[in-house]
């Protein structure tokens, strides 16, 4: 038996190459921001054992996981950082900007809870978030940038019960789709369309009510309540899972918290989330390899732009939705591969944090205009709801999710 | 020939001589420290870097434990910034002898060592790497200290009183007449100058080095040169020093020192007080020795092997002839009874932790002979001051807060400039070495010093080349600088080959797994990247 976690023996593995900080988005842009390697590796040799007070670039790091993609050491960067992040929660200093932070982690953490309210009467709250006094008060009072792109909300996701009682015992195929807050209170629309098509392709889908995945809680720092959530959702999820029923998630980040968070909390369910657990992509493209994907897709003369969450890029997996969507005839899509939008999760709607944000994402939305005047393509595709809220605010390009092109090859939408 | 008189010289720049200098300085007496390369380069660098309780010795060595015990709370209030203050476990494993745990606990009793047994569940959570062989631990105030941190604290504080040094000043012969000591030729290995040092005394404190000093004058120091080979890890494996409950033995001692963990040691006898390459079969020795105190020892990344030469003194009439055998005690050597010579003195034997001791009982006698009657201060008087607090949270904003308490502890008064220089231009807080995160200011500021003569001094003074990739980064990064300070292209590059053959010695013996992709990575980066040529092996 290895007694030694994995972040010690990865932390062995790390060669100073510094690969990591080349490609991490943050570091292009903030020369005072150590870098992946600078803020893992290297200070966990510090912080070993022995907890350094008022490490203050901590916060720095957007938790894009770039620095993990790229180690040619598999060095769990991020992961360090964050458990840096956890210690330095547990010290003792404690300031008014601290209590005001810890606040602000407190509301961008709850993307659920602000969901549940927003979704109530979301009109309200979409015309409350675009008055500038209310904008000036969250950055005065919260530290929540005033310019940043925030989500608006819209009609809810409903939840779909396994209506059989008992998971498995239904027959034909089923999946458990994980919507995520974005998907279940923002953009309630996406979700209805992606259980239409997976009903298309021969699939029932159960929707439980879940909470939040727990990652903007943890890169917020709630991490004890993001280890519960994962803990609530594993259980909701366990019946599933040991039926073999899939769990699919079409928000990226979900998506990777429930590969490679959910197998580390301590319950049974954990055991099997991980090798179940799909984008909604990849499950597709596997059914593809195996011959079951319907290819019964309409023309669908369109050319698209596509940018690839960093999320997703963490996840391993390649790009998925590319390759199902280049099955469709007519369409043209084309990968930007331009790098990070900035926003990472909640990141760019920290006050400070902002302006590095639209820096970040400056290479990206550049390469949106240039093919939009290019003529290369009209409209812009990417999975994860923060990346297109942020894509369209740097270049009021619209961006949808490129589940919406595959339901209109399979006729299920028509505008 | 350059002349220089004094009244004492003090000859080797290890922990006993920087001590012995500045407890002279500080009663008043001039004095010259000479020493033949860098100040710590020996033994007082090549060691666990535990300060020791004496429980270590409890059974074997009463004296030694008493003196280590007392020594141990003095040198924790007078060098704080030196010392990390982590305590020590004993462990006593399943197998071990239940006879000497019991002499032991009445040895730390009786030379008043606080012994507090830990319950097992508590120790297993405390430090999740030790053994599960383990029966009973029990915690000591044992500490780890910083060798090079504490001499150039000593010297700075000697230098306050009026104290002087030289280093690359290697003692040629020792000069008497008529059986009186007059003081010492010594050769500038810089310049290659020969200087006359005239002094009333002469201190040998040279430790593995004494016996050749003493016999240039045709003295027998019966000193016993004592190898110990030591392992460093890529992390702190512990939080604690852990020894393990038995006869001291051979590997039986994990220490976390500053980033690393060191397990030692071996104990062999050579001939050449020098010689401190580690072979592989120490290393694999070692490895065998350590799992008993933490199994699977071997997926622990091993970053270099490194020697020390323990300079035990043998007395004449000593029994036992063995290293672990003689006593940790020292000796202090008057010639004057011994050989008839006056004013000559050799201080042998002992250990880092009584390093100060060793220092206030030579220095009584230098102030017997030359009749001062001022009283030693060294136990009281602290070694540095706390630099202010806004200098020190100017730092912490400056380059961060790891880094920041690194620099302060090496740098305390001096950093106040450093720092300083990062606020002007806040490019030179990045880091030059980045595993040990040091500086660009605090390398300026290091080579300025009149006694940094190299890239070697320099890694001594900041730990620049110290971390996990063993001087691949930072020795080409410093190269701007180096070029500035010692002027030329050539001589950078024969610097860069010095540094990186020096930190080559140790990595050549555990040259496995991760240390190994690191090490082809740094050849790839110096052979074809910078078009260095790699030089034959001899063997």
């Amino acid at each position: 038996m290895d007694v030694r976690n994995e972040l010690t023996a990865r932390l062995d593995a790390c060669q100073k190459c510094n690969v990591c900080t080349a490609q991490c988005p943050v570091a292009k842009v903030n020369p005072h921001f150590p870098g992946p390697k600078g803020l893992g590796p290297d200070m966990e040799r510090f912080r070993r054992g022995q907890f350094i007070p008022g490490e203050t670039t901590l916060d720095d790091c957007s938790n894009c996981k770039t620095c993990e993609v790229t180690c040619p050491s598999g060095v769990k960067i991020t992961e360090m950082i964050l458990d840096a992040r956890r210690a330095a929660r547990k010290g003792p200093h404690k300031t008014m900007p601290g209590v005001k932070l810890r606040l602000r982690g407190y509301v961008l953490g709850r993307a659920e809870y602000l969901g549940k309210l927003g979704v109530l009467w979301p009109g309200m709250a979409n015309q409350a978030l675009k008055l500038n006094l209310v904008r000036w008060a969250l950055e005065k009072g919260l530290g929540i940038s005033q310019k940043g792109p925030l989500p608006a909300y819209g009609k809810p996701l409903e939840v779909i019960e396994d209506k059989a009682g008992r998971a498995g015992v239904t027959s034909g195929k089923q999946v458990v789709y994980f919507p995520g807050c974005y998907t279940r209170y923002n953009e309630g629309e996406t979700g209805r369309i992606m259980i239409k098509v997976l009903e298309h392709i021969g699939y029932k889908t159960i929707v439980p009510n879940f909470h939040c995945c727990g990652l903007p809680l943890e890169a917020n720092g709630q991490f004890d309540k993001a280890r519960k959530n994962g803990l609530y959702n594993l259980e909701l999820m366990r019946p599933y899972l040991e039926a073999g029923v899939p769990v699919i998630a079409s928000c990226t980040s979900c998506g990777l918290t429930l590969k490679e968070d959910y197998p580390k909390l301590s319950a049974s369910a954990a055991q099997m989330i991980g090798a179940q657990t799909y984008d909604l992509f990849e499950f597709l493209w596997l059914l593809y390899e195996k011959g079951e994907l319907p290819l019964d897709f309409q023309q669908v003369n369109a050319s698209f732009g596509y940018h690839l969450p960093c999320h997703l890029k963490a996840q391993g997996i390649g790009t998925p939705a590319l390759r199902i969507l280049r099955l469709i005839p007519g369409v043209k899509i084309r990968n930007l591969d331009a790098g990070c939008c900035g926003v990472s999760g909640s990141y760019g709607f920290k006050a400070e944090k902002y302006d590095k944000a639209m820096k970040i994402g400056s290479p990206l939305f550049e390469a949106v205009n240039v093919g939009v005047e290019q003529g290369d393509f009209q409209e812009m595709l990417t999975e994860c709801g923060v990346c297109k809220v942020q894509i369209q605010h740097g270049t009021s390009i619209p961006t949808e999710h490129p589940l919406r092109i595959l339901a209109k090859a399979y006729n299920i939408i028509h505008e | 020939m350059r002349e220089i008189e004094t009244q004492v010289v003090v000859i080797g720049g290890g922990a006993t001589g920087v001590g012995i200098l500045r407890d002279l300085s500080m009663r008043g007496i001039p004095a010259l420290l000479l020493e033949q390369g860098d100040l710590a380069h020996g033994t007082s660098s090549r060691f666990h870097g535990l300060l020791h309780s004496g429980a270590r010795y409890a059974v074997k060595d009463a004296k030694a434990a008493q003196e280590c015990i007392e020594e141990n709370k003095i040198v924790k209030h007078i060098a704080a910034h030196c010392i990390e203050d982590t305590s020590g476990w004993f462990v006593y494993l399943n197998e071990d002898d239940p006879g000497y745990l019991q002499l032991w606990l009445q040895g730390c009793d009786q030379a008043g060592i606080p012994v507090k047994e830990i319950p097992l569940e508590e120790a297993f959570r405390l430090e999740p790497l030790l053994s599960r062989q383990a029966a009973r631990v029990f915690e000591v105030p044992d500490a780890t200290v910083d060798g090079f941190k504490l001499l150039w604290a000593n010297v700075k504080s000697a230098e306050k009183y009026g104290g002087t040094y030289r280093t690359y000043c290697k003692v040629k012969s020792l000069w008497l007449e008529n059986k009186d000591i007059k003081g010492v030729y010594a050769e500038d290995l810089i310049t290659g100058e020969i200087i006359q040092i005239r002094s009333k005394i002469v201190v040998n404190a040279a430790g593995p080095w004494s016996a050749e000093i003493a016999a240039m004058s045709g003295f027998d120091v019966h000193m016993l040169k004592n190898k110990g080979s030591l392992l460093v890890f890529n992390q702190r494996m512990f939080n604690r020093v852990i020894n393990r409950l038995r006869t001291p033995g051979d590997g039986d001692i994990f220490v976390p020192h500053e980033t690393v963990t060191i397990l030692g040691t071996t104990s062999q006898m050579v001939d050449l007080p020098d010689d401190n390459q580690v072979k592989e079969q120490d290393v694999s020795y070692l490895l065998e020795m350590g799992k008993d105190l933490a199994e699977e020892i071997e997926l622990h990344r091993v970053l270099r092997a490194f020697a020390g030469i323990r300079p035990l003194y043998e007395s004449e009439d000593a029994s036992e002839h063995e290293g672990r055998g003689v006593s940790r005690n020292f000796a202090l050597i008057d010639h004057e009874k011994r050989d008839g010579v006056r004013g000559l003195v050799s201080i042998v034997g002992g250990k880092l932790t009584t390093y100060r001791l060793m220092a206030e009982k030579v220095t009584d006698w230098v102030a017997a002979k030359l009749n001062v009657t001022t009283a030693c201060r060294t136990a009281e008087e602290p070694l540095h001051h706390e630099p202010p607090a806004d200098v020190w949270n100017k730092a912490r904003q400056l380059i961060g807060a790891a880094a920041a308490d690194k620099m302060m502890e090496r740098l305390n008064e001096e950093a106040a400039s450093v720092i300083a220089a990062i606020e002007k231009q806040p490019e030179l807080g990045q880091f030059i070495c980045e595993c040990e995160m040091v500086t660009q200011a605090e390398v300026l500021h290091a080579l300025q010093d009149p006694a940094v003569h190299s890239l070697d001094d320099l890694r001594r003074k900041t730990r620049l080349g110290m971390g996990t990739c063993q001087g691949t980064y930072c020795t080409y990064r410093s190269t701007p600088m180096l070029k500035d300070t010692f002027g030329s292209w050539e001589r950078t590059l024969k610097e860069y080959r010095i540094l990186l053959s020096e930190r080559w010695r140790g990595i050549t013996p555990v040259l496995w797994g991760d240390q190994l992709r690191e090490s082809e990575l740094a050849r790839a980066l110096y052979l074809n990247v910078l078009d260095f040529k790699a030089v034959e092996s001899e063997e």
